[in-house]
């Protein structure tokens, strides 16, 4: 037996974390992008191409040149875009399969056209759904790395369903992309700080921490159903206490944020995982994330020799109005570099390296069909 | 998810006999037309009746049954959409405008054959100015 050899991720942002400066129109797409680079927040770049590319999926070529000469002159990586399976979009009826597909080719098109090596998609394509996928992604070159995410971690059934279907198909281009929040530690002081700016009693605070810290012990819902009640006992606590306009927040956010996995859950796809958004919530007084194990998240993919690329994603700014995302994203990617020295390796923060690594980390449509 | 800002502050508008104010998305990603499922326009507490609302989008102007089967128009996070009703509003008086949108999110699926819908309310109080509604 060999030691495993250390991983050393690629530092990045995904520009998510900071939907409500570019929702509140303080930076244009190609404002925020220049921000992220001089911030140095890179070199790894995610972005949501329903969220900042307008007119998405569909991309000119002028526009795309526009993009990739931007990224360039920056000093960034593309790593992951985020793409979505609009399976509702028509009212009345969900999309077929051929539909879906359809859909999809034109995102992971998109893409390839940007420069982004990677889509990110999501818990509603099924395994049927990526098996019909896997050709597209070989043709494109762009690798579907299915986003894990509370509440559904990594040895839910339906996850284990989805791996057990990549293994059958035996694509290079099938992964998952861990988030971070399908393994959380605690809730959010940021959120309970924002609960209490509404009005909440310390009571009500106090009770919803520890219904938490409960279902943390449990460990993560076995199923729906499971989950289903715990978002209820959330909702019947707030208004036990007097604040039912409060419940379905809470629930919400209880437990569909902050998914009580533990950390070592992940060994069962690790093999699969090609990319990671560092879902974090806030930062405390000492500089370090209290609600999610950065660190041993970061020592997890260290020791398990993953290469791959860790897209920073600050979701706090649903409730917190009164921090800036980015002094959170610049303190919590010192904690992803000390956690990473302490695990006897470093992040990936040169342009170079970053290019070289990602490329030899992902497949290439050459390696495919080979 | 970003409901405080669904109404622009000062944009209140009337001729008379029509309001007008702009909203904006409060979810972090594009939708199309038909997941705007539903909006209610209140002001001073009088509530425009459905039909006469009137949404409009990257310059063009939708009734509210026109945008359920449209999916090539998209409301983009960063822009305005104007939401129009009937409701006789005085100039230059201080108003309390409420609206509330009722969205579809196409891709979080919570049942067999159905997609989450959200519900979201924003309240402003800011003058109206003068100008033609849609």
């Amino acid at each position: 037996m060999t030691a495993q050899a250390k991983g050393s991720p690629i530092q990045g942002v995904t520009l998510y974390s900071f939907t409500r400066a570019f929702h509140g129109r303080e930076y244009d797409l190609e404002g925020l992008i220049r921000k992220a680079a001089a911030e140095n927040f890179g070199p790894g770049l995610e972005i949501i191409g329903f969220s900042s590319f307008r007119g998405f999926p569909e991309i000119d070529d002028h526009y795309a040149g526009w993009f990739k000469d931007l990224i360039a002159e920056t000093g960034l990586v593309t790593t992951s875009l985020a793409v979505n399976a609009d399976i509702g979009i028509h009212r009345d009826r969900l999309l077929s399969q051929d539909e879906l597909l359809e859909y999809m080719r034109r995102q992971i098109a998109a893409a390839a056209k940007l420069g982004f090596p990677i889509a990110r998609v999501q818990i509603s394509i099924t395994p049927d759904s990526m098996e019909a996928l896997a050709p597209i992604a070989e043709e494109y070159g762009v690798t579907l790395a299915l986003e894990v995410h509370a509440d559904q971690y990594a040895s839910h059934p339906r996850i284990l369903a989805l791996r057990d279907r990549y293994e059958k198909v035996g694509s290079p281009f099938l992964g998952f992309t861990m988030d971070w929040g399908a393994t959380v530690s605690g809730f959010a002081p940021s959120l309970i700080e924002a609960y209490r700016r509404r009005g909440a009693s310390e009571e009500l605070l106090s009770a919803a921490t520890g219904l938490w810290d409960e279902f943390y012990q449990q460990g993560p819902p076995a199923d729906q159903a499971d989950h289903g009640q715990r978002f209820g006992r959330f909702i019947g606590l707030a208004a036990q206490h007097g604040r039912p306009d409060l419940g379905i927040d809470m629930g919400i956010n209880a437990t569909g944020l902050f998914g009580p996995a533990r950390v070592d859950d992940w060994l069962e796809i690790f093999p699969w995982i090609k990319h990671v958004h560092g879902k974090f919530f806030g930062i405390d007084e000492n500089h370090e994330e209290p609600s999610v194990p950065v660190r041993d998240l970061i020592r997890l993919l260290v020791e398990n020799g993953y290469n791959g690329a860790v897209s920073s994603e600050y979701e706090g700014w649903h409730w917190n109005y009164w921090q800036s995302p980015f002094d959170i994203i610049r303190d919590e990617q010192a904690v992803q570099r000390s956690a990473a020295a302490d695990a006897g390796s470093r992040m990936t923060t040169d342009l170079a390296e970053a290019r070289a690594q990602l490329a030899a980390w992902l497949p290439t449509t050459e390696g495919a069909s080979a | 998810m970003i409901p405080d800002r669904i109404i622009e502050q000062g944009t209140l508008t009337t001729d008379g006999s029509r309001a007008a104010v702009e909203v904006r998305l409060p979810w972090y990603r594009a939708l199309p037309a038909s997941c705007i499922a539903g909006a209610k326009l209140t002001v001073d507490g009088v509530e425009a009746p459905a039909e006469s609302l009137r949404w409009e989008m990257n310059g063009r102007t939708f009734t509210f049954p026109e945008l359920v089967p449209n999916t090539e128009e998209w409301w983009f996070p960063t822009d305005s959409a104007v939401l129009s009703g009937d409701i006789p509003v005085t100039e230059d008086a201080e108003h309390t405008v409420a609206v509330e949108l009722v969205l579809y999110i196409p891709y979080i699926v919570i049942g067999a054959d159905e997609v989450l819908h959200i519900e979201e309310k924003d309240t402003k109080t800011m003058s109206a100015r003068k100008a033609v509604a849609a």
